[in-house]
């Protein structure tokens, strides 16, 4: 949980960087079907990585002695995937400073459309996609996930929201 | 001993076999059956079968005392050059004969135990221990041996032990006893043969998991090995535990995970019934906006919910 | 264990995982800010949710977040608890203005936008004041009067009903494609009432596109609708079960018609719009006098709805 004031939430704005949107490297993903509570760097690469099998009917591996079993779930189409981290008050990850150094020097900074009014304040905060990615590896235990796993069911939800909020057609 | 296949990949379970002495496919044989590396926290478990044609039985009488002496040095760590370098020599001897004598190995790996006794339904070590050797027979008869009689060192109760296997094998007299190695010198040979392989694939272990550091003084790998224990203090990982090397179900496994890694709950972890309770009373104590919001049923059967916060 | 497993070690950040239309990531070629995510009111519940504005897109987006219990990330070389996937999608602006178009009808006068959209908790709101094409928008749910260079609306239900009659139709179409089960329920109601389920079909669409639009929209609302919708109404008596098919959490199943989580909030809304701003007193003055002929005809009407109800 962050830790903003609970009078300032409705106020404040999360200002996206966008040039974190194009800058972000490919990550891998792996949706796990249990609780591990806590959120800091772990050797995936080196413990879990290693172990998964490709099995006659889906990804296998195994996780604390239990079996799992996977399989890739893409990201719907028209969708990106990022991980995105909450910059520390006072601190720039990756922000304007950077931008004038970024590889795309085709694009000119001042054709660069900003917003007429400044939208960030001083008491705003920002956010940045550290990661990006296309498919990630859907773990369930013991059985495959399947068709009817829970995550791919949210998955539809896109294509249903375009049609909700479509605009309606004029009589 | 080729184990190369288990080397390949040790993370299931692997059968090795010798060809068939044709001569066990005409004469009604005996077969015995012992397993290795049953007790020991770390590595894999190998069940063996032997067999030779009751007419030839005298020949393997030497190895019953062999196999005895050896059982008994696999408690003693540090002789255990000694009585690797012994089976092996029994072993080869065993290769000898192998126009009269075949062999079959079920090799289990730590993972297989693992996840088997730590699964969803739970398959206990006897259980999967009685259906191994009771594969390995079946085996046996499929690939032709003529099998009259099984001998069988016990695993749990030999009544039960026997009568189950006498059930899937009708036709055939099954005997289960207790140190039925040292009685039964075809049992002797099964034991040689699951000790060779299970000595073997522990010093040849190939980690699944990119070690850094790693240790492989890990002593005889039972648990009460002050060498094992350190070991897997050593070796344990906050988030993954152990390496697959390990017997995750095994007390010592899960009481060192107990206290140096993440609890991690599951969907089928035993929850306290507190646990229920606490988060019932925290709609009441929070106060009216964080109470449960309905959403349509699409988005619940989905477990799609609107954002507060990020 | 204790101590583990929280941020406060400081050894890592949360970090969240999210899916954003790709076209943003083109989009932002050409920005330098003016992606954010803020907080605004959710017009269903009445209560703050978040939202992602591309202001250089003169766009908006609802997010909806994937939780299910026992669910954890890997993410690279690293372990992110909850499991949370955080969806973003377009979202049509005017079910948030008709919050507030509905909030200030209770004066019953026409009003300039920024005095109607306009929220103590939830200021960002004004944001929506510069999303395109508003005025085109709001024809939907609004008349219109332009006096001077100013325009000023007022709600209207019955093109309000007429556009979420439009909303359902198009929704209805897409649970049609998307293969989405909207049997379930009704399956059961038949069975009790002796009915023939082929004959529900199409009303289960209808009741359960209704039931999607619901989610965006007051609970009033939404009655009406359903009665516009001429959707019988259904027994209080019988649950809501969600579809056996799809395998569910172990929370606890609430009835999903429970509408009596709406009083507390209609309640809060009225009380907040009885304070009127200086300028729609100043507005009110106004109508009284010089704009009286253009506009009687509407307060009329509007005095009337008042009394109606």
């Amino acid at each position: 949980m962050e830790s903003i004031d609970e009078e300032d939430v409705e106020k404040h704005r999360v200002h996206l960087r966008p040039i974190t949107l194009r800058n972000a490297a490919p990550a891998t993903l792996h949706l796990l079907p249990c609780e591990v509570p806590a959120n800091r760097p772990a050797p995936v690469e080196r413990f879990f990585t290693p172990a998964i099998r490709q099995g006659p009917d889906g990804l296998e591996v195994s996780f604390r002695g239990r079996r799992l079993r996977g399989e890739e779930v893409e990201v719907p189409s028209g969708l990106e995937g990022y991980v995105m981290v909450m910059e520390e008050k006072g601190e720039v990850l990756v922000g304007k400073q950077d931008f004038s150094e970024g590889s795309e020097n085709d694009e000119q900074e001042q054709e660069l459309a900003e917003p007429p009014e400044a939208l960030e304040r001083d008491f705003d905060r920002f956010i940045g996609a550290s990661a990006s990615f296309s498919h990630f590896t859907l773990w369930n235990l013991e059985t495959l996930p399947g068709p009817d796993a829970k995550v791919r069911a949210a998955l539809t939800w896109p294509s249903l929201a375009a049609a909700i909020h479509a605009p309606v057609p004029e009589d | 001993m080729d184990l190369s296949e288990l080397e390949r990949d040790n993370t299931g379970r692997c059968r090795l076999n010798s060809p068939v002495p044709a001569v066990c496919r005409k004469e009604p044989c005996v077969l015995g059956v012992d397993e290795a590396g049953r007790g020991p926290v770390l590595g894999p478990m190998v069940y063996a079968i032997c067999y030779c044609p009751l007419s030839r039985l005298a020949d393997l009488e030497a190895l019953k005392v062999a196999a005895a002496l050896l059982s008994l040095l696999t408690y003693f760590p540090d002789s255990k050059t000694l009585s690797e370098s012994e089976r092996d020599r029994l072993f080869a001897k065993m290769e000898e004969d192998r126009n009269f004598v075949g062999w079959a190995l079920d090799v289990l790996s730590p993972n297989l135990i693992s996840t088997s006794m730590l699964g969803r339904v739970k398959y206990n070590l006897n259980s999967l221990s009685h259906d191994t050797a009771a594969g390995l027979v079946q085996y046996a008869l499929h690939q032709g041996v003529n099998v009259a009689q099984v001998f069988v060192d016990t695993v749990g109760l030999p009544e039960t032990y026997q009568e189950r296997l006498q059930q899937c094998f009708p036709n055939i007299e099954v005997t289960v006893k207790a140190k039925a190695d040292a009685l039964y010198p075809v049992v002797s040979a099964a034991s040689i043969c699951a000790k060779v392989a299970r000595d073997q694939a522990v010093k040849n272990w190939q980690f699944v998991e990119k070690l850094q550091d790693l240790d492989i003084d890990y002593g005889s790998g039972y648990p009460n090995d002050p060498k094992t224990k350190a070991w897997l203090r050593k070796h344990v990982e906050p988030i993954f535990g152990f390496p697959q090397f390990v017997r995750f179900s095994w007390r010592t496994a899960q009481s060192i995970l107990e206290k140096e890694a993440e609890v991690i709950t599951w969907e089928d972890s035993p929850t306290e019934d507190e646990e229920g309770l606490g988060r019932i009373t925290s709609y009441f104590s929070e106060g009216p906006r964080t109470r449960p919001r309905l959403s349509h049923r699409y988005f619940q059967e989905r477990g799609l919910e609107s954002v507060t916060t990020l | 264990m204790a101590g583990r497993g929280d941020d406060r070690d400081g050894a890592g950040a949360r970090q969240h995982v999210f899916l954003l239309p790709e076209y943003l990531k083109d989009a932002s070629k050409k920005m330098k800010s003016g992606l954010m995510f803020v907080k605004l009111v959710n017009p269903c519940l009445g209560e703050g949710a978040l939202y992602l504005f591309n202001m250089c897109l003169q766009q908006l987006f609802e997010i909806k977040v994937f939780k299910e219990k026992h669910r954890s990330w890997f993410i690279n070389q690293s372990v992110q608890s909850g499991g949370l996937l955080h969806i973003a999608t377009p979202m049509d602006p005017l079910f948030l203005l008709l919050h507030y178009l509905i909030k200030a009808d209770k004066e019953g006068k026409f009003q300039p936008l920024d005095q109607v959209v306009v929220d103590d908790m939830f200021p960002n709101c004004i944001l929506l004041l510069k999303l395109p094409e508003l005025e085109k928008l709001l024809q939907h749910v609004t008349e219109q009067k332009e006096i001077g260079k100013r325009k000023y609306y007022k709600y209207s239900k019955e093109k309000t009903l007429k556009w979420l009659e439009k909303k359902v139709n198009q929704t209805m179409a897409a649970l049609k494609t998307n293969n989405i089960n909207v049997g379930a329920r009704v399956q059961s109601a038949a069975f009790f009432c002796g009915h023939q389920v082929s004959s529900h079909k199409e009303e289960d669409y209808i009741r359960y596109a209704h039931g999607l639009i619901s989610d965006y929209i007051p609970k009033e609302l939404s009655d009406d609708l359903s009665k516009y919708l001429k959707l019988p109404e259904t027994s209080a008596s019988l649950p809501n079960p969600p579809s056996k098919k799809v395998k569910l959490s172990d929370d606890p199943v609430e009835a999903k018609e429970d509408y009596t989580k709406f009083n507390t909030k209609d309640w809060k809304t009225e009380k907040k719009n009885s304070k009127m701003t200086a300028a729609q007193k100043a507005l009110a003055k106004v109508d009284k006098s010089g704009m009286k002929n253009v506009l009687t005809g509407y307060f009329v009407a509007a005095r009337r709805q008042k009394r109606d109800k």
